[in-house]
């Protein structure tokens, strides 16, 4: 398969990730009305849109870090998809009718489909992580959070009053707990199919 | 997977394995699919850990941010439309007042109408023993300021009594209503130059007939010629004063 180019709107992305206030006001001024209309015409109101935006825009800037997103396609459409299927999917939680989400209609870009079907299972699997990490035990927690936080193995030792090999051991074993449970876990194979 | 495994895992991510254990490690990947899914996973998580911990200040400054842009921007949306639900009877208001001030401002700065000078209080007209109803339907339609209905009662009534004065004088007001101005003017020239009552009233509508005509100079000319003594001397100079 062919390299797919990156997209000038790709500025967005970098914009979010280093936090620059210039382009987030201007990713609400041009992008943000589409979405609110969408939603209000949903059964939504102003309010859930707020929302729904902001969620949105965190898991384009966590899988912008985390996995380095490279836009191949307008934000514009990335963007509005991965909204207009977040509110659709929170309708389906709430309402009792059949909702279906009628994609010909709305998109013809199948890039932006690729992507925002990328970034609802990069979403997912984030979720699914945050709940297995309740999961662990207090000690593999605080070690995991220190280990991460303080970048020296050795610091990260002392401060819990181990020795290094136990530290390091002991946070491949934490890791290693984290996936099982991951691993155990029901939408494990819906995600990793 | 055993402990073992992931120890291995850590190792071959902070690649502290030897160059063997490496080639091993690989190795392995390739035929073990279970080992290759779990190791995957967990090369994830630690990806997320990192994310999650490491990268913590970055992200929660760009949340905090991310929210005040967000309050920032629905907060001018609902501002703007609260604005625009209230702005009709604002802009009423704002529109009445601009009226009102046009209104004072054009009757003091423009030019003067017939209409601003001529206001016609109710007449009651002095019964004679002859006339009888054709006074009262005289009277009726001045006052119900049906002009034709009235030019035509004075007209019958001046056929029977040509000389009153009383009756040229309103029925002359009747013709410049009408814009019958050669009517009125005609009664109004007589009763200038006459001596009765109605003299200088009937000045007084002479030029409020040129007005109506908008001839301005001739107004002029006929509004000096309004004695003191007169009823009509301060309306007068009052237009005087706004044509000149």
């Amino acid at each position: 398969m062919a390299e797919k180019k990156v997209h000038e709107d790709q500025k967005y992305i970098e914009g979010l990730l280093q936090n620059n206030s210039f382009i987030i006001q201007a990713i609400y001024d041009k992008f943000v009305p589409k979405v609110v209309n969408y939603i209000k015409q949903n059964s939504g109101d102003v309010a859930r849109a707020q929302d729904i935006i902001q969620e949105t825009l965190i898991t384009i800037y966590n899988q912008a870090k985390e996995k380095k997103l490279q836009l191949t396609c307008p934000f514009d459409a990335y963007f509005f998809l991965l909204c207009k299927r977040k509110w659709l999917n929170e309708l389906k939680k709430t309402s009792s009718k059949e909702v279906t989400i009628n994609e010909a209609v709305l998109s013809k870009d199948d890039n932006a489909l690729e992507l925002a079907n990328e970034t609802e299972l990069f979403e997912d699997k984030q979720h699914l992580f945050n709940q297995m990490f309740q999961q662990l035990g207090t000690a593999c927690k605080d070690l995991l959070k220190a280990t991460f936080k303080i970048k020296s193995m050795e610091e990260v030792a002392k401060s819990l009053g181990v020795t290094y090999a136990y530290a390091r051991k002991k946070k491949s074993l934490c890791i290693g707990k984290l996936t099982e449970l991951v691993q155990a876990s029901p939408k494990y194979n819906q995600l990793y199919n | 997977m055993n402990d073992q495994d992931y120890i291995v895992f850590e190792g071959y991510i902070s690649k502290t394995l030897s160059e063997k254990e490496m080639t091993g490690f690989e190795d392995r990947l390739e035929s073990d699919q279970a080992f290759k899914q779990a190791f995957n996973t967990y090369k994830e998580l630690n990806e997320f850990l990192e994310q999650k911990f490491e990268n913590q200040e970055d992200s929660i400054e760009f949340k905090d941010n991310l929210n005040t842009i967000s309050k920032s921007y629905f907060k001018t949306e609902k501002t703007l439309k609260r604005e625009l639900r209230f702005t009709p009877w604002k802009y009423a208001i704002a529109a009445s007042i601009v009226v009102l001030l046009g209104v004072f401002l054009f009757n003091n700065f423009s030019e003067p109408t017939y209409s601003e000078f001529s206001s016609h209080d109710n007449i009651s007209l002095i019964e004679r023993g002859t006339q009888g109803s054709g006074v009262k339907r005289a009277e009726t339609a001045f006052n119900s300021k049906d002009y034709s209905k009235a030019d035509m009662a004075f007209k019958s009534l001046l056929e029977l009594d040509s000389t009153n004065t009383e009756y040229q004088f309103y029925r002359a007001i009747s013709n410049i209503e009408l814009d019958k101005f050669d009517i009125a003017e005609d009664l109004l020239h007589r009763l200038k130059d006459g001596n009765s009552v109605y003299k200088h009233n009937a000045t007084w509508y002479l030029a409020l007939s040129k007005l109506k005509q908008k001839k301005h100079d001739d107004c002029i000319v006929l509004l000096k010629r309004i004695p003191e003594e007169a009823d009509d001397y301060k309306f007068a100079q009052k237009l005087l004063k706004k044509l000149n």
